[in-house]
């Protein structure tokens, strides 16, 4: 059966049972920021949160994630306000950005369980591959990720979506209101 | 976006009826100019909505103050897309959070002659000196030949950026000026807003209509105010906030109405054509809808991309091979032939090269470089929609002005019927110069009637990757009483990656053929970065063409990433036999290259470096490419047959760079490519095929194998440089120099630790 939750919204896919869940979220519920990039388990494009773990989402047939709460990118956060995406703003993590979506869940998963991941918990934990080599500046960013979540440290890099141009204009002398 | 400017792309096939100059030499590198008939000016083809004023073919300002910057050049991560809008944001005087960006349409006034210049020079146009980079301009902006790559986006456009946004803010101040009737000089703009220099103030969305009214003056200023400017600041990149929560819209991120999504099977490398296809077999898939065949190439459609990949799986297409298998051993043979076959090309010498052979202290060293793989971690893929009045092609090219034409060509309509919308890249690394996908895409739209999605497999991007050139090098040296090097020999047997690039995306050639017509030109581009920054009296590089069968495409570093491996490796073999340390032995060598001197010492600082003494873990390298300098140290060391790297120090001059964060970030990017080719990232072939495609056995460093990265900036007011490239030749050289000194052994192969 292929009945379970994705981004806390119940969903059941008439598609094959043995279709891998990446394809369910890609595909058919046009959750693109999940990515494919080998379909082996390799990458970690991929990344889906399914309940409390990182788990790549092309290993998973739908049949599989019976009953389970599945969390993409689109549902860790509303507005781009969750610590790791903002510090890898502030950080400038981001270079292609492909792999980006599937190293915040890792990365989320791994905040979850421990706040304070040392560089060995992290290494353990992201086995994401990125061909930009967003590799020096990642330990550093979910560390302060880290950070942000134990309240030690606020980042505040980037706004959320859906601004309004007259909010804009308010906060921005240079705009004039539409 | 994307609508063409007439004749642009036809003419250059054609009209070549009357007077005509020919560049160049050979049938793949040859270009043909067309005399007259041709505009001596452009006008920007720009499209503006409702509210918006286009001052010129790199900005548009709308109404509520927004200012929209123009891009032509392809975002693949290396942060063009940011850099570009703040170099003109700087000199326009603008509020950076006002700035969007939107994607160029093609269009003359986005050549990028600059790359034309370094990949379409050759004997003649160098003969012809400043007349032969005339007629390479002329043919680039004529054609409309948009591209990016090798790092030129910067150095290509950094002056025409400045320019429109001082031309605009000439504008603007005019006509702010013009309605308090005071002297144009003596207003400005700070932040985006235009005062008079007391108190008066407009935004500039109240007078962008009216300025574009107004005429530029003879010459333009720029701005000479140190204060407020955008210049120099980390500015955080404009395409981060739509990379951090999934909203990005990669190609194969699209969905239209309607949409069908596609996989694809080509065959084996070389000459395959397809035979045959069990289509009883892909019936039985969930949600398959048809098999299309072309002769050389299946695809699979489907309602979701894994049921037509598995339908694909199912329909086990077999193709028929013409010609000899590619394999490694005919690649590695083929390079030694190269070396038996003929005397060779000289292509850089100095000095007496041929006192080398006559006395003694030569140490000869033999190199060799294995076909490096692109692996972006998006694998090829793009959307087309084919409608009544024409296509339309979602996809990242790096070459979008070709790309349109080609697609054209395909579908038998006119340039201008085809929108191309340019895409960020998931990563290129070079693949995105060649753009079969968009053809592919546009024909499978047409031939099912409704918009199409096409992705390849990673196990089919692999198989048809155009590698980076694999090369073979033939070292000697001999060294001076004072232990400096007195001469130098560089053979270098390689096929030339650029050239076959060139004759496939300019002339239709199929990669196949391309390889083989390619396969007799020696050119300095197969041995590019082996032009030596060191003061060595006499020395050559001798190229030796080659014909390896295995098609080669535009990389990250190109042939300097096999350049600086042979250079570098072997200055580090004869430091060692001048018994003299790594650094002061380059050093000495430097005294007409200050800027790269600079970058060791710095290095050398930053780094602790020892002296590269037995034991110690450390290597050296430094490379210059394009007016961009830099020195690596590394300490790297094996641990039960597996490289490890604990760190990696660069220092880099390039300029002043107009974002120094994203520099180091570019930088960095490099290192850990070239850190990838050291380690990994290629293949071994046997019948036609990699002999394997997963890409968890690639080689590829994860984090956990990345040590501490520093990248130092060196302060610098000579020109911007194109730092994309840079880091990526000098990893593989530095780690194999610091193995020396642990391992007391030579590693002359790339990847280092390859079998066999």
């Amino acid at each position: 059966m292929t009945k379970f939750t994705v981004n806390d919204r119940p969903v059941q896919y008439r598609m094959d049972p043995a279709t891998p869940l990446l394809w369910a979220l890609r595909d058919a519920s046009n959750l693109t920021g999940t990515k494919y990039g080998c379909g082996t388990g390799d990458c970690g494009a991929c990344t889906v949160d399914i309940d409390g773990e990182a788990v790549r989402s092309c290993q998973v047939t739908i049949a599989a994630a019976e009953g389970k709460f599945v969390t993409t990118i689109e549902g860790l956060s509303p507005d781009r306000g969750h610590p790791l995406q903002q510090v890898f703003a502030a950080d400038n993590v981001s270079q292609c950005g492909y792999c980006i979506p599937g190293v915040i869940m890792a990365a989320s998963a791994l905040l979850r369980r421990t706040s304070d991941p040392s560089d060995e918990e992290i290494d353990a934990a992201i086995t994401n591959i990125c061909r930009c080599g967003i590799y020096p500046r990642l330990r550093g960013a979910i560390q302060r990720a880290g950070r942000v979540m134990r309240g030690e440290e606020v980042v505040d890099a980037v706004p959320p979506s859906g601004i309004a141009p007259e909010e804009a204009a308010k906060a921005v002398p240079a705009l004039r209101r539409p | 976006m994307g609508r063409a400017p007439r004749k642009q792309g036809q003419q250059t096939e054609r009209g070549l009826n009357r007077r005509t100059l020919l560049v160049g030499g050979g049938a793949t590198a040859g270009l043909l100019l067309a005399w007259g008939g041709w505009p001596r000016a452009y006008r920007a083809n720009l499209n503006t909505a409702p509210g918006e004023t286009a001052f010129n073919a790199f900005l548009k300002i709308d109404r509520s103050g927004q200012i929209i910057v123009i891009v032509p050049q392809t975002e693949m991560g290396q942060g063009v897309s940011t850099l570009l809008p703040q170099i003109l944001a700087d000199e326009l005087g603008a509020d950076w959070r006002t700035i969007g960006v939107q994607s160029a349409p093609i269009g003359p006034l986005y050549a990028n002659n600059l790359l034309a210049r370094q990949w379409l020079a050759n004997d003649w146009s160098r003969l012809a000196g400043e007349a032969g980079e005339w007629a390479i301009d002329q043919y680039a902006t004529r054609s409309a030949l948009m591209l990016t790559g090798a790092g030129t986006s910067i150095p290509m456009f950094h002056q025409p950026y400045r320019e429109a946004g001082a031309a605009a803010r000439v504008l603007l101040c005019k006509a702010a000026a013009a309605r308090w009737d005071v002297a144009w000089e003596s207003c400005d703009i700070r932040d985006g807003i235009v005062s008079d220099g007391g108190k008066r103030t407009l935004k500039l969305g109240e007078v962008a209509e009216d300025a574009a009214t107004f005429d530029l003056p003879d010459i333009l200023p720029f701005r000479q105010a140190d204060v407020d400017r955008l210049a120099g600041q980390e500015l955080p990149r404009l395409d981060t906030p739509s990379k951090i929560d999934g909203s990005h819209n990669f190609a194969a991120d699209i969905r239209l109405p309607d949409m069908a999504f596609a996989s694809i099977r080509q065959g084996p490398i070389g000459d395959a054509v397809l035979k045959s296809v069990n289509e009883g077999a892909a019936k039985s898939v969930t949600g398959f809808l048809k098999l299309v065949r072309r002769e050389r190439w299946v695809a699979a459609i489907a309602s979701n991309w894994w049921a037509a990949n598995k339908a694909l799986d199912l329909a086990d297409p077999v193709f028929a091979l013409s010609g000899t298998p590619v394999g490694s051993a005919g690649i590695e043979a083929a390079l030694e032939q190269a070396f038996a076959d003929s005397s060779g090309e000289r292509l850089y010498a100095r000095g007496d090269p041929q006192s080398l052979s006559e006395d003694a202290t030569v140490l000869a060293s033999e190199y060799r470089v294995r076909p490096g793989l692109h692996l972006a971690m998006e694998p090829t893929c793009a959307t087309a929609r084919i409608g009544e009045d024409g296509a339309e092609v979602w996809m990242a090219t790096q070459a979008p002005g070709l790309a349109r034409a080609a697609i054209a060509r395909a579908l038998d309509l006119p340039a201008e019927a085809v929108t191309l919308y340019p895409l960020h890249a998931g990563g290129g690394h070079g693949r995105r110069m060649d753009f079969e996908a968009g053809v592919q895409a546009a024909l499978l739209s047409r031939e099912m009637g409704r918009p199409v999605q096409l992705l390849w497999s990673r196990l089919e991007d692999v198989i048809q990757d155009r590698p980076s050139a694999p090369a073979h090098a033939r070292m000697a040296g001999k060294l001076g009483r004072n232990g400096a090097v007195e001469g130098w020999s560089a053979k270098v047997a390689a096929p030339c990656a650029l050239t076959q690039t060139w004759a496939r995306i300019a002339h239709g050639k199929l990669p196949h053929e391309a390889s083989a017509d390619a396969s007799g030109t020696s050119t300095r581009l197969a041995v590019a970065g082996m032009d030596l920054p060191y003061s060595v009296p006499n020395w050559a590089v001798d190229h030796f063409p080659a014909d390896v069968g295995l098609p080669l495409g535009f990389a990250r570093g190109n042939a300097n990433l096999h350049g600086a491996f042979f250079t570098e490796s072997f200055m580090d073999e004869l430091a060692h036999q001048a018994q003299m340390e790594a650094m002061s032995f380059r050093i000495q060598m430097l005294g007409g290259n200050p800027r790269l001197a600079h970058c060791l010492t710095t290095v050398g600082a930053m780094g602790g470096w020892q002296g590269g003494i037995e034991g110690s873990g450390q290597g050296l390298a430094a490379h210059v490419m394009n007016g961009a300098f830099i020195a690596v140290m590394v300490e790297a060391g094996v641990d039960e047959g597996k490289l490890q790297v604990s760190r990696i120090v660069a220092a880099v001059d390039g300029g002043e760079q107009v974002n120094p964060d994203i520099a180091r970030q570019q930088v960095e990017s490099g290192l850990i490519h070239g850190l990838a080719f050291a380690m990994g990232a290629s293949v071994p072939y046997a019948k036609g095929m990699p002999t394997r495609a997963i890409l968890g056995r690639m080689g590829l460093p994860r984090l956990g194998d990345v040590g501490e990265v520093t990248v130092e900036l060196i302060r610098s007011t000579a020109p911007p440089a194109g730092l994309t490239d840079l880091g990526a030749p000098v990893v593989a050289p530095a780690v194999a120099n610091a193995l020396f000194t642990t391992t007391g052994r030579r590693f002359r192969s790339l990847p280092l630790l390859m079998e066999g």
